[in-house]
C-alpha cells in the first residue's frame, strides 16, 4: 500500500458525509417486518390447512344455498306454471269450441263470419306473441293481464255474435207469429 | 481479541434473533448512518440508497438467525447493503466494472505519481469525476476495504481484472486529483 492508499485508508471516516432519515427508514422497515410476521402466520400449515378447508366449507355451503334457492324457485314455478297451463288450455277449448260453433252456423252471413275470423286471428296472433313474452319472463304480471284480456276480448266478440244470431232467430220467430 | 471483536454487541444481536423490537431499533441506531453512506457511495441516489438501506436492515433481521459471528453484525450487514446497491445497478444497466474500452483511454505515458499535496477533498471530488466501474472498484478497495477476492466476488470479475482495474483505476484517479 503506498502513502496514497494509506492516507485514503486512514481517512476514510471523512467519506460518511451522508446522514441518514432514520424515522423514515425505520417506519419502513417496521411495517415490512409486520407484514412479514402476518405472511409467516400464513405460511404455517397447520393454518393453511384451515384456511383451505374454511374456504372448501365457505364454498360448499354457497353451492348449497344457491342449489337449495333454485330447487324451492324451480319447485315455486312449476305449480304456478303448471296452474297457468290448465287456465290457458281451459280457455283454448272454450273459444275453439265456440269458434267451431260460430264456423258451422249456418244462419250467419259469410262477411260476418269473416269479419268475425279475421278479428279472431289478429288476436290468436297477439296471444302467440304474449305466449311467447310469458315463456321469457312468467313473472311478469303485465303479460299475465294482457293474456286474460286477449281471452276476454274473444269471449266478448264470441258473444256479441251468438247475441245476435240469437236476437236474428228472435225476430225470425216473431214474424214467424205476426204472419 | 479477534473474538471480542466479533463479537461486538452480541447481547443486542442476540435479543434481535428472537425479533424483540427494541433490540432491532438499538442495532438499527448504531449501523444506520454507516450503512445509508456505504449504498450513497455506490448508488448516489438519495431515495435509491434509502430504499437498499430499509431493504438490507429488513433482510438481516430476518435471517439473523443465519449469523454465526463468523465476521462482526457491522461487516455482515455491509456485505447485504453491497450486494443489494450493485444488483440496484446492475438492473439500472449502470456498469459495475469498467469496460475494457476505458482501460485503454489510460495512456502508459500516464503519470502514476500523486504530485498535488495529499487533499482528503480533493480525492473525494476526483472520484465523483471517475468512471462508473472505476469508482466503484476504488470504493471497494480503498473505503470499504475488501480485497481483490472479496470485490471479485462482488462484482463477478475474476480476481486479475479486480487487481488490474484497480490499478487502473487508482492511476486515472491519481490523474484528475493532479489536475484539480
Amino acid at each position: 500500500m503506498d502513502d496514497f492508499e494509506k492516507y485514503i485508508s486512514k481517512n476514510k471516516h471523512l467519506f460518511d458525509d451522508h446522514r441518514a432519515d432514520k424515522r423514515k427508514i425505520w417506519d419502513a422497515i417496521e411495517s415490512d417486518l409486520d407484514k412479514q410476521k402476518t405472511i409467516y402466520l400464513w405460511k404455517s400449515p397447520l393454518l393453511k390447512v384451515a384456511a383451505t378447508l374454511l374456504v372448501l366449507f365457505g364454498v360448499f355451503s354457497i353451492m348449497q344455498l344457491y342449489l337449495n334457492s333454485n330447487y324451492n324457485y324451480n319447485k315455486q314455478n312449476s305449480v304456478a306454471h303448471q296452474e297457468l297451463q290448465d287456465i290457458d288450455s281451459y280457455y283454448k277449448n272454450l273459444v275453439s269450441f265456440q269458434v267451431q260453433l260460430v264456423k258451422n252456423n249456418t244462419r250467419l252471413q259469410p262477411e260476418n263470419k269473416k269479419e268475425f275470423l279475421s278479428f279472431m286471428d289478429e288476436l290468436d296472433e297477439e296471444y302467440n306473441t304474449l305466449r311467447q313474452e310469458m315463456t321469457k319472463n312468467l313473472n311478469n304480471e303485465y303479460i299475465l293481464e294482457a293474456i286474460v284480456n286477449n281471452y276476454k276480448k274473444r269471449i266478448e266478440l264470441i258473444e256479441n255474435l251468438l247475441k245476435q244470431i240469437n236476437e236474428s232467430k228472435n225476430t225470425n220467430t216473431n214474424e214467424g207469429y205476426i204472419l | 481479541m479477534k473474538t471480542n471483536i466479533l463479537y461486538t454487541h452480541k447481547d443486542i444481536v442476540e435479543k434481535s434473533k428472537s425479533g424483540d423490537r427494541n433490540s432491532q431499533y438499538q442495532l438499527y441506531e448504531l449501523y444506520v448512518d454507516a450503512m445509508y453512506n456505504v449504498s450513497m457511495r455506490i448508488l448516489g441516489i438519495k431515495e435509491d440508497a434509502e430504499d437498499i438501506v430499509q431493504d438490507s436492515f429488513v433482510d438481516a433481521f430476518k435471517n439473523l438467525k443465519s449469523f454465526r459471528y463468523e465476521s462482526t453484525f457491522g461487516s455482515w450487514l455491509k456485505r447485504i447493503v453491497i450486494n443489494k446497491s450493485i444488483n440496484l445497478l446492475k438492473q439500472k444497466k449502470i456498469p459495475v466494472s469498467s469496460f475494457e474500452q476505458h482501460e485503454y483511454h489510460v495512456t502508459e505515458e500516464t503519470n502514476d505519481e500523486l504530485t498535488a499535496p495529499l487533499d482528503i477533498h480533493k480525492i473525494k471530488k476526483g472520484i465523483t469525476i471517475l468512471p462508473d466501474g472505476y469508482r466503484q472498484i476504488i470504493n471497494l478497495y480503498l473505503i470499504e476495504g475488501y480485497d481483490h477476492i472479496e470485490i471479485s466476488e462482488i462484482l463477478g470479475i475474476a480476481i486479475s481484472t479486480s487487481k488490474s482495474q484497480y490499478h487502473r483505476a487508482k492511476k486515472k484517479l491519481i490523474e484528475i486529483v493532479n489536475t484539480l
